[in-house]
């Protein structure tokens, strides 16, 4: 057992919250494309790696960083979109399952075009702020974590104004809680999915161009985050986007605990194991609420 | 006479043509099978191992071949996946019929269970792959061999430097593949047969944090932090440590990490690292009388005019198995059991890895001296010594 000391924890413990942030957004994605749909899009991970890939090509290249990432930015936006457009609402019968299984295949799509026109080497870019490093009560926290974390509640609370505020996004919530009504009232049904597909690439790419500075980004990459931001949104609750980032905050902060005080070995079975635990327990996740369902 | 075939005709000829001419080109080629990762988490080494065996290739045939005999060579993508890497072991030995196989997949992993497979099919394979277990026991890996240096004398020049600058207490900080873990194994033998106290911590290759795992060895009392592995989680590595107070410890990489695109990616974090390397990244800085320096610049000033980019150490050791590969069948011919003595016979073989020497009890060429200190510094790999 390694020494319980303050400082030490404290290092761990923002670690873990840079990393759940992370993972927060990229299961943000996944929850906001299973409202509107019911389908869990294996896209998502891609997207987040699309973003700090396509970014790292502009710094290569000799664009400013700011410059190239906010392409990017607009880039996996619009992949996002047309993702949709072009696979999903040519289906004919469009239920979860195909869905889902056609998002795999969009997944396999992006990153072999990427692998081929971005190369396979890992990349990346320096952050806004450098290596720059805060010593808070004797932890140092990377001031790009701050930028993680900054970034994560950022989209977060811009997401609940625009759902509690806009009529556009309280339209989006309606056609996420019965299309069928929604559609009866003139919701433009099929527009609002298209609009889920592009916040939660938009999420996916924020997620891509933060973490790209912290950890370097490869093609290879974007699978792992996509599996762990799915984690994030089962723990919080499939469907509901806070719930996504209280999800992945768990996650990573249990995974760097159960690393420190445990053994690295069983880092990830130890927060697995938390997860089904958290499952048995509540079915919907921390945040979901119970559905009853006519058999 | 017709001056244009129609595209079609061109097309069932373009497919027919690599299945007729094993029957008749059989007696005049030796055939070379290769499996290397150029898709999946391994394709960043793979690319640059593909061509290392490559170019060995056509540098063979350009010279007229192995005792007037073409190589013909059947390359397949391992995809980083054991099971597609053995599917195509399977189509090499049963279907092609290679001679020789040479590479293996990449992935420690995948060489691992490839070599079995080469035993049972007495079919001589030089494997490119680092850990050890891929050759030992010899008994059960009488065809298998390997162009790459071992860990357990990477480890013990690591014990010498350590001796050397009194340093006796190691954090070890290994990924969880196959590289990784096997290193683990044998060093716990050599930090047992060399007075090292070590302590191991693990880590998945497809990390983003080590905060959990460097604030532990913080913890701790080691003066010497190495880590193995070839992914790129090593540059994370080495920004965390500075940024947890690490760096007053000796940071070490291990061989896996010896790329320059890793160095330039890790930027300031990488001053004062010192690396554990086969020479081939330094070979302009060795002395004239090194018997490997000559081979590293040829070898160098040969790719560069092919490729137009500067070789590393994968291109290396693939190239060198090829060179070892045709030594074998120069001397063994068509006999596959005559190509593996004819390997394990090969000594002080001037490779650019360094001096290769089998023996029947031994199926891993390269030793202790072939190994050297480096460090990065001036955008370039320096020779320590």
């Amino acid at each position: 057992m390694p020494p319980m000391d303050a400082a030490a924890l404290l290092q761990v413990l923002f670690g873990g919250l840079g990393t759940g942030a992370i993972y927060g957004l990229v299961g943000l994605g996944f929850s906001l494309i299973y409202r509107a749909t019911g389908a869990v899009n294996f896209a998502q991970g891609e997207w987040v790696m699309l973003a700090g890939m396509a970014t790292a090509a502009g710094h290569m290249a000799g664009f400013a960083t700011g410059l190239a990432g906010a392409a990017s930015l607009l880039l996996v936006v619009a992949v996002g979109v047309a993702s949709y457009l072009l696979a999903v609402q040519r289906l004919r019968d469009a239920s979860p399952l195909l869905i889902t299984m056609v998002s795999i295949g969009i997944a396999i799509f992006t990153k072999g075009a990427i692998m081929v026109t971005l190369g396979k080497n890992p990349t990346g870019y320096p952050g806004p702020l450098g290596d720059a490093v805060l010593r808070i009560a004797g932890a140092a926290i990377p001031a790009q974590s701050l930028i993680v974390l900054a970034a994560c509640a950022g989209f977060i609370f811009a997401l609940q104004v625009f759902f509690a505020r806009s009529r556009t996004g309280l339209a989006l919530r309606a056609a996420a809680a019965d299309r069928d009504a929604a559609a009866l009232v003139g919701v433009p049904v099929q527009r609002m999915v298209m609009l889920s597909f592009g916040l939660a690439a938009a999420a996916g790419a924020v997620a891509g161009l933060v973490i790209t500075p912290l950890t370097l980004i490869d093609y290879n990459q974007g699978t792992m985050l996509g599996f762990k931001g799915f984690s994030a949104a089962m723990l919080g609750g499939m469907g509901h986007p806070l719930g996504a980032v209280a999800g992945g905050l768990l996650l990573g902060t249990l995974e760097g605990l159960a690393g420190y005080a445990i053994s690295s070995r069983f880092k990830e079975a130890v927060a697995f194991l938390l997860l089904l635990a958290v499952l048995f327990l509540r079915p919907s996740g921390l945040f979901g609420k119970r559905k009853a369902e006519r058999v | 006479m017709r001056t244009a075939l129609p595209r079609r005709a061109l097309l069932a000829t373009a497919l027919a043509v690599p299945a007729i001419r094993p029957s008749f080109a059989q007696a005049q080629t030796f055939k070379v099978g290769t499996i290397l990762s150029v898709t999946g988490p391994a394709a960043f080494l793979g690319e640059d191992m593909r061509v290392g065996v490559e170019l060995a290739v056509e540098e063979i045939n350009a010279a007229g071949g192995i005792g007037g005999r073409r190589i013909e060579w059947f390359f397949y993508d391992g995809e980083s996946q054991t099971q597609r890497a053995l599917n195509a072991t399977r189509r090499l030995l049963s279907q092609d019929r290679v001679d020789v196989l040479v590479g293996g997949g990449s992935m420690s992993g995948i060489a691992l269970a490839m070599a079995p497979m080469a035993e049972q099919a007495r079919v001589p394979f030089i494997s490119t792959e680092g850990a050890m277990s891929i050759v030992t026991p010899v008994a059960e890996r009488r065809f298998v061999f390997k162009s790459t240096v071992d860990d357990d004398q990477v480890l013990e020049r690591l014990a010498d430097w350590c001796h050397a600058n009194s340093r006796t207490r190691v954090a070890m900080l290994a990924d969880s593949s196959g590289f990784g873990q096997s290193a683990v194994e044998q060093m716990r033998l050599v930090a047992a047969r060399r007075n090292l106290q070590v302590a191991y911590e693990s880590f998945n290759p497809a990390d983003t944090d080590l905060t959990a795992q460097l604030t532990r060895i913080r913890g701790g009392d080691s003066q010497v932090v190495l880590c193995w592995t070839t992914a790129p989680v090593g540059v994370v590595f080495l920004r965390q440590a500075r940024q947890l107070g690490l760096g007053d410890r000796q940071l070490v990489h291990s061989y896996g990490f010896v790329a320059q695109r890793f160095m330039e990616l890790a930027g300031e974090a990488a001053q004062g690292l010192l690396l554990l390397s086969v020479k081939f990244p330094i070979g302009d800085q060795l002395p004239e009388t090194d018997p490997t320096r000559n081979a590293i610049l040829g070898l160098t000033e040969r790719f560069t005019a092919k490729y137009r980019r500067a070789p590393n150490q994968f291109v290396g050791q693939t190239y060198d198995a090829m060179m070892l590969a045709s030594i074998g069948l120069q001397r063994g011919g068509a006999d596959r059991n005559a190509v593996r003595d004819a390997i394990e016979g090969i000594r002080g073989h001037r490779g650019v890895s360094g001096v290769f020497s089998f023996s029947a009890e031994r199926h891993s060429g390269l030793s202790k001296d072939d190994v050297v200190m480096l460090d990065w510094r001036a955008g370039r790999f320096n020779l320590v010594t």
